[in-house]
């Protein structure tokens, strides 16, 4: 928001309204306090400009989006997508402020009217039309068990195995889903997938705005899930874990959702699988926003990792757990450009690389993706993992 | 300075699995998305663009079914301040030649300097709607627009060639002018305008404001189809001696030695 217009002539009581009957009803609740603003990672990035406490105040004045200058406008709608919906901000808010749905209101209204940014876009399409955001055919979403002898998930089965989209179709992640499955198979665990019959879990393009193709996906997945006998899910990714426990609940589903890290940590525990080979390599952690802040997953990884013989845990000191910062990736960030020095990837691999690990674990194939793409770009010299795979290594 | 822009909701299948449905005629669009016609997205801004130059009103047509509705609310929201529908529904079958009749029967009783079209809808490819309509309306048009400036109404007009070519020629408007995409930066609609596009009434015009006895259908669709791969790659994998004994046997099957 610029100050160049009077503050009378841009307050709108309209669009607050409208705003609120979208979703943003916390902007009564917030006192202007900052502290909101002193977590977000744009403050550690520091050369964008993202004040996100005036945001409330914004919202309840009926000022955001609103300029008329198409250019303003173009910056207005850029900073409302530069929250990647990490949630550090609602964790600390005294007063439990959730920001990243008051900016969802905005962005919803945007989306129906073709208002946002045109990568994004393309990766709602995408998911509509085939089901994942890479735009890859829908009938090989299982191609990368191919090799493994995963059986159909059908009635009688107890877990339904959900991979993700980027583990089912990018090169390099379907090492993590297929690490995960040597490992329940290794475990004895009674488990299958439905490959062509899923869809993306949606996470990214409810927090996109785009509720209407997110509820119609939601809606698809939950039937076909429900049609298998489907009860109990397994998932790679944190953010199909936040869509299945949290947002599908909301249009009557019911399944019981465990975090992959949730269920190796529970067999090691249980002594049905034992990592015994040597991993002599220092580790860093990086809890992923979703698993961690989101969802309190913070000890599962880490016990699956403190297990592996040879390998040395370390921490990002200060920046750990609740206070872990964004990989940069969250709310459709992951495919958004934005200027070399206004990354959030950037400063959360530095913080990783400072503490000596040779290797990041990551549980969420965001973050793979991201850390991968970051630190090529950074040109740096560490490895990324999941926890599936190192665990794996440790096992097979 | 009064604009016209006709615009088209269409389905978007550069992403999706296109199929014919069982009359043949058609695709299957129950499970497609829909969205404003891309050209017809950089035809609405390049209207914007000269309404902020020069004043005057903008009015969006749409030929469609009630779902248009939401493809000329957004047009409304980014700068649009009128909106018609002519009511597809009443008019049966369709194609370009009675489009741009319906479209004219619209036009003629609203005062215009400058109409509007994309220079190509995604969906049929047909490309005639701007040409035709210009000579219903007895007025010059120019085709695949790259630039337009408009001085004492007569506008200095780019076109794009084959290879890479420009013309430049001038028209005296009112003129018609189909725009390719790129020739702007479209605009997002800000959340005030959306607002008040959201309470904005659209115009719907049907049979009883246009005849249907005098309109033509000139052509008619026989048939649609996905053509069947017209070339086929095989790789052929073993030993040397095994691929090159396969690939003798294929040139000799072929008749090509
Ligand atoms: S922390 Fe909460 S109360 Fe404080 S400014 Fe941010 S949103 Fe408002
Ligand atoms: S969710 Fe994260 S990125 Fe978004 S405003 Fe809060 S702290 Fe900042």
């Amino acid at each position: 928001m610029t100050n160049k217009r009077s503050l009378v002539d841009v307050i709108n009581p309209e669009i607050r309204d409208f705003l609120v009957e979208m979703g943003a009803e916390d902007i009564y609740k917030c006192y202007q306090c900052g502290k909101c603003s002193s977590i977000c990672p744009w403050f550690q990035v520091g050369t964008y400009d993202f004040p996100i406490f005036r945001l409330s105040l914004e919202t309840a004045l009926g000022m955001v989006a609103s300029s008329e200058d198409k250019k303003e406008l173009e910056e207005e709608v850029d900073k409302l997508y530069r929250c990647v919906g990490c949630e550090a901000c609602v964790d600390q808010c005294p007063h439990g402020i959730n920001i990243p749905n008051i900016l969802r209101a905005a962005r919803r209204l945007l989306v129906d009217f073709g208002s946002y940014p045109d990568i994004l876009k393309s990766i709602v399409q995408k998911i509509h039309d085939v089901g994942n955001p890479l735009g890859e055919e829908r009938e090989k979403r299982s191609d990368w068990a191919k090799q493994l002898n995963v059986p159909n998930f059908q009635p009688g089965i107890e877990y339904l195995y959900f991979a993700c989209c980027i583990p089912s179709y990018d090169p390099r992640v379907q090492n993590v889903a297929q690490a995960t499955v040597r490992i329940l198979q290794k475990s004895g665990c009674s488990f299958g997938i439905l490959g062509v019959q899923e869809n993306c879990c949606g996470e990214a393009i409810r927090r996109i705005g785009a509720e209407k193709v997110f509820k119609e996906v939601t809606k698809a997945n939950i039937s076909s899930f429900e049609s298998a006998g489907v009860e109990k899910i397994l998932v790679t990714s944190p953010h199909c874990y936040t869509s299945f426990k949290n947002d599908y609940p909301e249009f009557g589903a019911n399944f019981e959702v465990f975090h992959i890290t949730q269920y190796f940590s529970g067999l090691i525990e249980k002594g049905k699988i034992q990592p015994i080979k040597r991993f002599d390599k220092k580790v860093v952690y990086h809890d992923p926003c979703n698993l961690g802040r989101q969802n309190g997953i913070y000890e599962e990884p880490r016990n699956i990792l403190r297990n592996i013989p040879g390998l040395e845990l370390l921490e990002v000191e200060n920046f750990n757990r609740s206070l872990s910062v964004c990989c940069g990736a969250g709310s459709g960030a992951l495919w958004m450009e934005w200027e070399k020095d206004e990354r959030i990837g950037d400063i959360r691999i530095n913080q990783l690389v400072d503490t000596g690990a040779e290797i990041i674990a990551v549980a969420c194939p965001y973050c793979l993706q991201m850390f991968e793409e970051t630190i090529k770009s950074m040109e740096l010299n560490i490895e990324v993992m999941d926890v599936a795979e190192i665990l794996w290594e440790s096992i097979g | 300075m009064d604009i016209i822009v006709c615009i088209k909701r269409v389905p978007q299948t550069a992403e999706a699995k296109v199929e014919i449905e069982s009359s043949g005629k058609d695709i299957v669009k129950d499970r497609l998305t829909f969205d404003i016609n891309e050209s017809d997205t950089y035809a609405l801004e390049e209207a914007v663009l000269l309404k902020e130059k020069f004043g005057g009103t903008i009015t969006v047509i749409s030929l469609g079914c009630s779902d248009a509705d939401d493809t000329l609310r957004i047009a409304l929201a980014k700068g649009a301040d009128t909106a018609i529908r002519i009511k597809a529904e009443d008019f049966d079958e369709l194609d370009g030649y009675k489009t741009a009749q319906l479209l004219s029967a619209v036009i003629k009783d609203i005062h215009f300097d400058v109409i509007f079209t994309g220079c190509i809808a995604t969906d049929d490819a047909y490309s005639q709607i701007g040409a035709t309509l210009a000579e219903l309306l007895g007025i010059p048009h120019a085709t695949l627009v790259t630039n337009i400036e408009v001085i004492d109404s007569i506008s200095h007009v780019h076109r794009e060639l084959e290879g890479g070519l420009q013309e430049h020629i001038e028209i005296f408007l009112p003129a018609l002018f189909t725009i390719q995409t790129g020739i702007n930066v479209p605009r997002y609609a800000s959340l005030i305008a959306i607002k008040r596009a959201a309470g904005k009434e659209i115009k719907l015009v049907g049979q009883n404001e246009i005849s249907k006895d005098q309109l033509l259908l000139n052509t008619q669709i026989e048939e649609l189809f996905i053509p069947p791969v017209a070339k086929q790659v095989k790789i052929i994998t073993g030993s040397p001696g095994e691929v090159s004994e396969e690939l003798a046997g294929i040139i000799r099957e072929k008749g090509l030695i």
